[in-house]
């Protein structure tokens, strides 16, 4: 389950000068003007700012799934150092008129380009709760979907390790983990007889809380010896060396065989990985549809399914803002859960700051397209600089009663946005530059970044 | 008073995003100006018959001496069809005829079929049932056996052929605007205006109509073809008061019986009306996408 | 009180179904003083938008009684012939200040003293009317005004709520959604209602904007000293606006009381998850998360519907068979499944269950070792020896009530009941 990966210094997304316009009917919306961040390996980035800011165009940007009336005027996003819209920034230098036909074609391109790392590497749950998830399949199919075409070979050498684990072997682990647990003899032990596979069913089974030990020991007892038909067994020794589907078309008879076992060996990993964050009845949920299951319930499955493949990065939209209270505190134990138990950076966007405390490493907060606050938490909650962050602060109600301070005026109209600073219009500490420049982030404390004159440049 | 002058700008910025989205719809812009070719033949005969060269605008001009049709040619570009009628001019004074009565069957069946659907929908309850199943028993009467029926009791005139269709047409209307309405009643404001104290009466007409309304006329647009069509077939199988009245399904049946040997005496009439219904279909998924919200911001 | 409403409730029919019907409010009391804002609270379908409006007759009661503008005194009087049964002297108090039956034109003159603010600002403006004419309506049609000075009163309306005169010539579009709350607003206190119903005014409005237009309500209610039900889902919201407070669930109403009483001390356990499961920056509260999902007001559970989900739940809260059941199967097939082969569980009524093949003592066993975990296990009341099989028999359920603590404090859970305080004594 928790493949320790190599602790990389650099950021898995870096985003540098990002400039994204809609164009539209009703004239172009700037709605990135400037993005600069960074997420770092393994930490919670919470993105926070008001609705139409520009956090869920970010996010999508970083996926690549934009609509093709998105131009990408400037700047760029590495992912794992690779700068993948850079067809689309391209372009746009090109044209001279922008055609959304022409940038679709690009899009299709760069989706080609990152279909091979989405869903796997990084992967995104969006803020639709209702939309995420189709109606007309199964819970259980629609995870194992991602699971069979992003990860064969997991499901493959899963599948394998139960035919080749002999009676001995099963008996051997259940001695291992009676005697020392799930440590690094097991994994030993797995490796010198060819059954990795086994690992992650092993531990799933270890950890559950509320079965008796014996039952366990039978559980795992029963992971040996599953006869596999010869026919099947060759192509899944391929996917599982390749972890890439064969082409099913031109195997006709064996290709069902090995769909077959493929698509029942994910939906049993989707009831683990189910019952390891705690659904309730797992082995039932996997088989009802989306309507069956409660908004909470369908939200915690959409995550799930985004974190099946172990990815490096989850990007996560609002996923708490549609839900009640009660199940957004769920939502929120579920995602400081997986933290816990699987190693990956998270992107966790939301209009609400409180939200992002519970959660978060590092917070950046955006107005009308920019980052203008980047830090830590603490810092961020206990000393904010812009005054845009201070203002918002003041307007969040909480449980002990405060006197809440509304901000005065609009937010900009993103056509048509100040050339300045973009929150010089509503801004008590507005200074004659700041109508004039955009300001730059300036330090000002222990990673702790601030796009504001009071904090450096020409301030008078 | 310079937000004023915005509001106004505004307004007019909306009407010319509305004209923008409906332009750049290429079909719907097709279907519009053949649209206006048929408006301006029926304004122009209507109207001011004396501009056209016709010495009988409202009746066909037969010429026995030469019955059999021709083929198109310098002097009739269209041909003629029998007995010896100028397709070109027959034409032109048919569609006149045609546009006319498809109008004049829409916009009262339209109007009628509104009503019903919204006090079927705002009262709904028993008043909804019973206006439903009404409606839902003279939609299943065929057009063409209430037709004749009516004709056999009025007498074939063209009153009583409007008369037929405008009867049968308003349950289209009638179901269609009650989906509609019953789509705006659920709007919040609805419920905000009941709190203002407002009667059903206001609500009806002050809130459910105007809304429901755009709707019903991209609907409109789309049936004149129907109608159309309609009124052609109707005529086609000898459904009109007098033998040289001037109306597309009439020349085509007219050109029928030569289709052999001379087939532009029915193909050419033909084309004319099925011409017209595509144009008014194009023009009406124009006008669709005007009134979409999604298609006004895209691009 | 400017409005009360006792034993309020409202059904809703499933169409096209027989005998099923949504409780979407369910025997309420509720009232409200000239002048307070008054805070209702509770998760999306609780009943809170239904209770809304019906307290200013939207739509009609399924039964119950609403009384506007009654006098303190006569309203005890009122209550006192509810609790005698005296259905005389109760009709005769309700046929004084009674709206549920109003009718044309007192409807219309009923209208006029209270005001709504809806949700959604997109929604609830008609698109196709000047602003002008939306703050107008409620003085027109409910005869408030003459119609020129309803145009004078549009403006003086406009200033009150911090947007431009020259705004009434606009539509709703060309606003943003904070100007259009606003609107609405305006167009909600046209008439200076006595009462006005704010139905999640803010909950569709970014924080900055929410905190001016709370900032706004608070400075009108001191300015017109109007009423306000003030209906929302996040209690930090109504920590800030209101002076009493109303936590609901599933249709009922679980607590009331003071602002302060019930923000700090909460009492019942809905209301302390409630507060505890709101995200706080500086947490100062061990956070408890309710298992589960509110409950489908179809088929509400027995006893206190909250019994599901409360972490403090009672033997005698309303667990049934049904509920029991799936709980002894999962531990005798998981856990304990070395010490009962072959058994199966059959459920005999409500409070009565036989388990094939089982042993009594091992049962009580079982229980005892997990009853921590799943409180419905505490409804057992004993187990039985039947040859070769257990019978497991429940507590009889009760169904709590709205219990007087103190201080106009009311919390609608057994733990305040005596004689189960007596009975069931908490560590
Ligand atoms: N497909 C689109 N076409 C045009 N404008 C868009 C589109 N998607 C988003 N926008 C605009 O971009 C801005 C930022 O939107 P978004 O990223 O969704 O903000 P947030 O998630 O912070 O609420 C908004 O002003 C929105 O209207
Ligand atoms: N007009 C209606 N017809 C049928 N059911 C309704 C109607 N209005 C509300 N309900 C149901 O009543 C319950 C309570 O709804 P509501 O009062 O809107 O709750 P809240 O405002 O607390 O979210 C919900 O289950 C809802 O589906
Ligand atoms: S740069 Fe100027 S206008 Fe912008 S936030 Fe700082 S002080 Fe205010
Ligand atoms: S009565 Fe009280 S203790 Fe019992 S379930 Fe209800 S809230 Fe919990
Ligand atoms: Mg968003
Ligand atoms: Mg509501």
């Amino acid at each position: 389950m928790m493949e320790n990966r190599k602790h990389d210094s650099s950021p898995i997304v870096k985003i540098e000068n990002l400039h994204l316009h809609y164009y539209t009917r009703r004239g172009i919306y700037k709605a990135l003007n400037g993005v600069n961040l960074e997420i770092r390996r393994g930490e919670v980035l919470g993105v926070a700012g008001e609705s139409g800011c520009g956090k869920s165009t970010l996010g999508r940007a970083i996926m690549g799934i934009i609509p093709r009336n998105a131009a990408i005027v400037e700047g760029k996003i590495l992912v794992d150092g690779v700068d993948y819209l850079k067809p689309l920034r391209e372009y746009f230098k090109k044209a001279k008129k922008f055609k959304p036909t022409k940038n679709q074609d690009l899009l299709k391109k760069v989706n080609e380009e990152m279909s091979k790392i989405r869903g796997q590497k990084i992967s995104m749950v969006f803020q639709e709760p209702m939309t995420t998830l189709n109606p007309l399949l199964t819970v259980g199919y629609q995870i194992s979907e991602v699971l069979f075409y992003h990860n064969p070979g997991l499901l493959a050498s899963r599948r394998l390790a139960r035919a080749r684990a002999t009676k001995e072997d099963t008996k051997n682990i259940v001695k291992i983990l009676k005697e020392e647990g799930e440590g690094e003899r097991l994994r030993q032990y797995l490796k010198n007889r060819n059954i990795m596979g086994l690992e992650d069913q092993i531990i799933s089974i270890w950890r559950r809380k509320e079965l008796h030990d014996l039952k366990k020991e039978q559980m795992i007892l029963e992971l040996c010896c599953e006869p596999i038909s010869s026919m099947a067994r060759g192509y899944l020794e391929q996917i599982e060396k390749t972890n890439s589907l064969p082409k099913f078309s031109k195997l006709p008879i064996v290709g069902r065989i090995v769909k077959r076992e493929l698509l029942k060996e994910a939906f049993k990993k989707s009831a683990e990985f189910l019952g390891l964050l705690g659904i309730p009845d797992p082995d039932k949920v996997v088989y009802m549809y989306p309507h069956e299951l409660s908004g909470g319930q369908r939200q915690r499955i959409v995550i799930t399914t985004a974190m099946i493949n172990n990815p490096n990065l989850v990007i996560l939209d609002e996923p708490t803002s549609a839900l009640d209270v009660t199940i957004q505190a769920q939502i929120l134990e579920l995602v400081k859960e997986l933290k816990e138990k699987i190693n990956s950076t998270y992107m966790f966007i939301s209009h609400d700051l409180s939200v992002l405390s519970e959660v978060s490493d590092r917070i950046a907060i955006m107005y009308a397209g920019q980052v203008v606050e980047v830090g830590p938490k603490s810092a961020i909650f206990n000393s904010p600089k812009h005054p845009y962050t201070q203002m918002l602060m003041e307007a969040i109600p909480t449980i002990e009663a405060h006197e809440l301070k509304g901000i005065k005026g609009e937010v900009p109209d993103m056509r048509n946005p100040p050339k300045g600073c973009m929150f010089y219009p509503r801004c008590p500490y507005a200074m004659p530059i700041c109508k004039e420049k955009r300001p730059p982030l300036f330090k000002v404390g222990e990673d702790h970044y601030v796009a504001c004159y009071l904090y450096g440049g020409e301030k008078k | 008073m310079s937000a004023q002058k915005t509001a106004k700008e505004d307004k007019h910025r909306e009407l010319k995003l509305s004209m923008e989205v409906f332009f750049s719809n290429k079909s719907a812009v097709a279907g519009l100006v053949i649209f206006l070719f048929y408006f301006f033949d029926a304004i122009i005969l209507q109207f001011f018959p004396q501009v056209m060269p016709f010495k009988h605008p409202y009746s066909l001009t037969p010429n026995y001496v030469n019955p059999i049709p021709l083929p198109p040619s310098k002097k009739f570009p269209f041909g003629t069809t029998y007995p010896g009628v100028n397709l070109l001019t027959a034409i032109i004074k048919s569609i006149r005829l045609d546009f006319w009565l498809s109008l004049a069957v829409v916009v009262p069946g339209a109007f009628l079929g509104v009503i019903i659907g919204i006090v079927a929908t705002y009262f709904g309850g028993l008043v909804d049932e019973v206006l439903m199943r009404i409606t839902d028993i003279v939609f299943s009467i065929p057009y063409l056996v209430l037709a004749i029926a009516i004709g056999y009791v009025l007498g074939r005139t063209l009153d009583s052929m409007m008369i037929a269709l405008i009867l049968v047409w308003w349950p289209l209307y009638a179901r269609y605007a009650r989906s509609v309405t019953l789509e705006v009643k659920e709007i919040t404001f609805i419920e905000a205006a009941r709190a203002a104290g407002s009667s059903k009466m206001k609500i009806m007409f002050r809130h459910i109509l105007p809304n429901s309304l755009p709707p019903v006329f991209v609907q409109m647009s789309l049936d004149l073809g129907t109608i159309m069509l309609t009124i052609s077939a109707l005529a086609f199988i000898g459904f009109l008061p007098a033998a040289n009245l001037p109306e597309l399904g009439y020349l085509t049946s007219l050109g029928y019986n030569y289709v052999e040997t001379a087939p532009w005496a029915m193909i050419i009439p033909g084309m004319f009306i099925v011409l017209f219904a595509l144009a008014v279909n194009l023009m009406g998924d124009g006008f669709r996408d005007v009134i979409d919200p999604r298609r006004r911001s895209a691009l | 009180m400017i409005i009360a409403a006792r034993k309020l409730t409202k059904y809703f029919e499933i169409k096209g179904v027989k005998n099923a019907f949504i409780r979407a409010v369910d025997d309420v009391d509720i009232e409200i003083k000239e002048g307070e804002i008054v805070g209702l609270v509770g998760e999306s379908g609780s009943g809170k938008s239904t209770l809304g409006r019906l307290l200013i007759r939207l739509i009609d009661p399924t039964s119950g009684e609403i009384l506007y503008n009654i006098p303190d005194d006569e309203l005890e009087e009122y209550d006192i012939a509810l609790e005698n049964n005296d259905e005389k002297a109760a009709k005769k108090i309700a046929d004084k200040y009674s709206i549920t039956r109003l009718k044309g034109e007192d409807l219309r003159r009923f209208r006029r003293n209270v005001g709504i603010v809806f949700q959604d600002p997109y929604s609830s403006l008609d698109p196709r009317w000047k602003i002008e004419d939306i703050i107008a309506e409620p003085i027109i049609e409910t005869k408030a005004m003459k119609p020129e000075e309803a145009k004078k009163r549009v403006e003086e309306l406009l200033d009150e709520v911090e947007l431009p005169r020259e705004f009434k010539n606009r539509f709703p579009h060309e606003l943003s959604g904070g100007q259009r709350q606003r609107v609405a607003l305006a167009r909600g206190i046209a008439t200076f209602p006595k009462l006005v119903i704010l139905d999640e005014p803010t909950s569709a409005l970014d924080v900055s904007v929410q905190a001016e237009i709370l900032e706004l309500l608070r400075s009108l209610r001191k300015k017109y000293n109007m009423a306000m039900l003030f209906i929302t889902h996040n209690i930090s919201v109504v920590s800030y606006m209101s002076d009493r407070i109303f936590v609901m669930y599933a249709g009922k109403i679980m607590e009331k009381g003071y602002k302060n009483d019930v923000i700090k001390d909460p009492q019942h356990p809905y209301t302390i998850a409630l507060i505890s499961a709101v995200p706080q920056i500086k947490r100062t509260m061990q956070r408890i998360i309710l298992k589960g999902d509110p409950p489908n007001l179809l088929n509400l559970p027995k006893g206190c519907r909250f019994h599901p989900r409360c972490p403090v739940a009672l033997p005698v809260c309303g667990w049934t068979a049904n509920e029991l059941k799936p709980t002894l199967e999962f531990l005798i097939e998981t856990k304990y499944f070395t010490e009962f082969p072959n058994v199966s569980i059959e459920i005999k009524g409500e409070r009565e269950l036989i388990v094939n093949n089982a042993d009594p003592e091992k049962l009580r066993q079982v229980v005892n070792a997990e009853k921590e975990n799943a409180r419905v296990l505490l409804s057992i009341k004993e187990i039985a020896s039947n040859g070769n099989s257990s019978i497991i028999r429940l507590h009889e359920y009760k169904t709590p009530k709205l219990y007087k603590l103190s201080n106009s404090r009311e919390v609608y859970c057994l733990l305040f009941d005596p004689t189960i305080k007596e009975r069931f004594k908490q560590p």
